[in-house]
């Protein structure tokens, strides 16, 4: 029923790509964004400019560098077709990859600024109850991070749905592959069908705003705890 | 006898810290000195919590650093646990799950946690958040969680010091008691003198990183009052006792101990007296010390005086810094200190081997910190 109907065969890719972005994200960014907390060297400015970079490049500049990349001339476009079989331009592997670079600051940088404030004496103090590295991360850092790591995720996703410039330059437009929410609207528009456009527009919109404020809400409970005593008082 | 041997050097802001020394395993040890004397230091590096010292530590045959072959056991596999100064209880946790967080990564499974939950007089509050707890709670709860990793050894970085009172002197009679029944060595670090006389069998003194002085508590207390200790403003020589009780004259609110076999020694009957003398009866010696200050010198016996203690002894050393004297007496083989002004050391005369009797009021005799 999916594949009849072009725009919510688009939503299914972008909820796709968006969820697996996600996730390779929190693998991957929970370890960088520890590091980067945690170290004193003098790379640590590189990094965590390397990882701010698509928060100003132009999203077209950081995907004409990915495009070439991926193409079966180079090296990592190589080596991938050499061990999937598949070419990686054009292809959801690639919108992924893409993606997960693209939204690399929202998630590492919340993550970041958590453990950095978290400090080392929790830490210290699991340290002295026998507790190993892994072991107090499970149980001491995510636990207290909890509302980071939600943050993190929710905007990683977020930003991921939103992503159009990226998608279209390593992407394409093949449906039930590349074709996402963003590219599916411009589709729309380019054709006139303002109608089509606007449910996808609409939609997008309410959806971008219901999950910020949930971000939000999470963010500062105990703000909207004194107003709510505040309105039962008068 | 099992001890913890350290022959460590760590570069510090503004010295090095350099201790060659053997710490047997068994009390109390106290380690005292100023703030910035290297202490936190010594007792992190101890930890496995500081990486940077240089040398070797062994707790007992066993390695724990040897920077020669770049071998270091890691803080959380060296069964050393710790209290610290804030209490570092987990927010995230109830006071329960605090210590059962630590009780199931014991590598022992001896302690009974509800023992350990009663010893340290925390069961009312096991279900309360931690952050809820006050001050003297939390660092109940603190010991009672670093106890129940059944570690081989307890470091208590300066436990007391933000505490009031009150909760010092139950949290000390606590630590006395601990000591007893688990037959766990600890290291105390305080930069309170009177907080370690009451608890510490052996004293380590650091100085800018040094070992200024190591041995029986009473002594190296004794030791210090021959040392400039002014430069943190505040006198602390004194003579520390520790004595049997004779017997306790409950209407007159009265302790009295045995200091050899004809003298007394009387002091005032406080329900917060360290050891718990109304609880429990073994406690048959009582820790207290008077401050040099406090006591005074005469030449013949004074009588028909209120101020009860009054002994007889002979004087051994007199050693003079300006106007300030400090006289050494020695009664029944115990060492009293007394300070006295220049001005009276010239009009009573007083001279080494001279018999002099000591007088000093019981409230003199202090037997707990305030």
């Amino acid at each position: 029923m999916i594949t009849e109907n072009p725009d919510l065969l688009a939503l299914f890719t972008t909820l796709k790509m968006a969820g697996l972005t996600t996730i390779v994200l929190l693998i991957i960014g929970t370890p960088l964004a520890w590091y980067l907390a945690k170290m004193q060297s003098r790379f640590k400015v590189v990094i965590e400019a390397f990882v701010a970079l698509p928060l100003v490049l132009p999203p077209t500049v950081l995907g004409f560098y990915l495009l070439i990349a991926f193409s079966p001339q180079y090296l990592p476009g190589q080596l991938w077709q050499q061990t999937t079989g598949q070419q990686l331009a054009f292809s959801f592997s690639a919108i992924v990859i893409g993606s997960v670079l693209y939204s690399l600051p929202f998630v590492v940088q919340p993550l970041q600024k958590a453990f950095e404030q978290l400090g080392d004496n929790l830490i210290e103090a699991g340290a002295m109850l026998g507790a190993g590295p892994i072991d107090r991360f499970f149980t001491i850092v995510m636990p207290l991070t909890k509302a980071s790591f939600i943050t993190a995720a929710s905007l990683g996703f977020a930003h991921t749905v939103g992503e159009f410039g990226v998608i279209l330059m390593i992407g394409g437009n093949i449906p039930g592959e590349t074709r996402v929410l963003s590219i599916a609207l411009f589709d729309h528009v380019e054709a006139f069908n303002y109608a089509k456009a606007h449910v996808l527009a609409g939609s997008l919109l309410l959806a971008s705003m219901v999950l910020l404020s949930l971000i939000y809400l999470l963010n500062h409970p105990e703000k909207l705890k004194v107003k709510k005593i505040k309105g039962a008082k008068k | 006898m099992t001890q913890l041997t350290l022959d460590i050097n760590c570069q510090m802001d503004t010295f090095l810290l350099s201790i060659k020394q053997a710490l047997p395993l068994k009390g109390i040890t106290g380690i005292y000195g100023h703030s910035g004397s290297g202490k936190s230091t010594l007792l992190r590096i101890i930890a496995g919590l500081n990486d940077q010292a240089a040398g070797q530590i062994s707790f007992n045959d066993k390695k724990l650093l040897d920077t020669s072959s770049k071998y270091f056991i890691k803080a959380a596999n060296r069964q050393i646990s710790m209290v610290f100064q804030d209490s570092r209880l987990f927010p995230h946790l109830t006071v329960l799950a605090n210590l059962n967080f630590a009780a199931k990564r014991s590598k022992g499974q001896q302690l009974d946690i509800d023992e350990i939950i009663d010893l340290t007089e925390i069961k009312p509050l096991l279900n309360t958040p931690v952050t809820k707890l006050s001050g003297g709670e939390q660092q109940r709860v603190a010991l009672a969680r670093a106890i129940l990793v059944e570690p081989k050894l307890l470091l208590l970085d300066e436990p007391l010091s933000a505490l009031d009172h009150a909760s010092k002197n139950c949290l000390l009679s606590l630590l006395v008691n601990i000591e007893k029944q688990l037959n766990l060595p600890i290291f105390y670090i305080s930069h309170s003198l009177p907080e370690l006389q009451q608890v510490a069998n052996n004293l380590l003194v650091l100085s800018s990183g040094r070992v200024q002085a190591y041995g029986d508590i009473h002594q190296v207390i004794h030791q210090l009052n021959h040392f400039d200790l002014t430069a943190s403003g505040q006198s602390y020589q004194q003579t520390s006792l520790s004595l049997a009780i004779k017997s306790v004259d409950k209407h007159h609110q009265l302790v009295t101990l045995a200091l050899g076999d004809n003298e007394e020694i009387h002091l005032p009957y406080s329900n917060n007296l360290i050891g718990k003398l109304t609880v429990s009866k073994e406690v048959k010696k009582i820790r207290c010390f008077i401050l040099a200050s406090d006591i005074s010198i005469c030449l013949s016996e004074p009588k028909n005086s209120s101020i009860v203690n009054k002994l007889f002894g002979k004087i051994i050393d007199i050693e003079q810094k300006k106007c300030q004297v400090l006289v050494t007496v020695e009664c029944k083989r115990q060492k009293f200190f007394i300070n006295i002004s220049s001005y009276s050391l010239e009009k009573l005369a007083l001279k080494t081997n001279l018999s002099v009797y000591l007088q000093f009021k019981a409230s003199a005799v202090r037997s707990q910190i305030n």
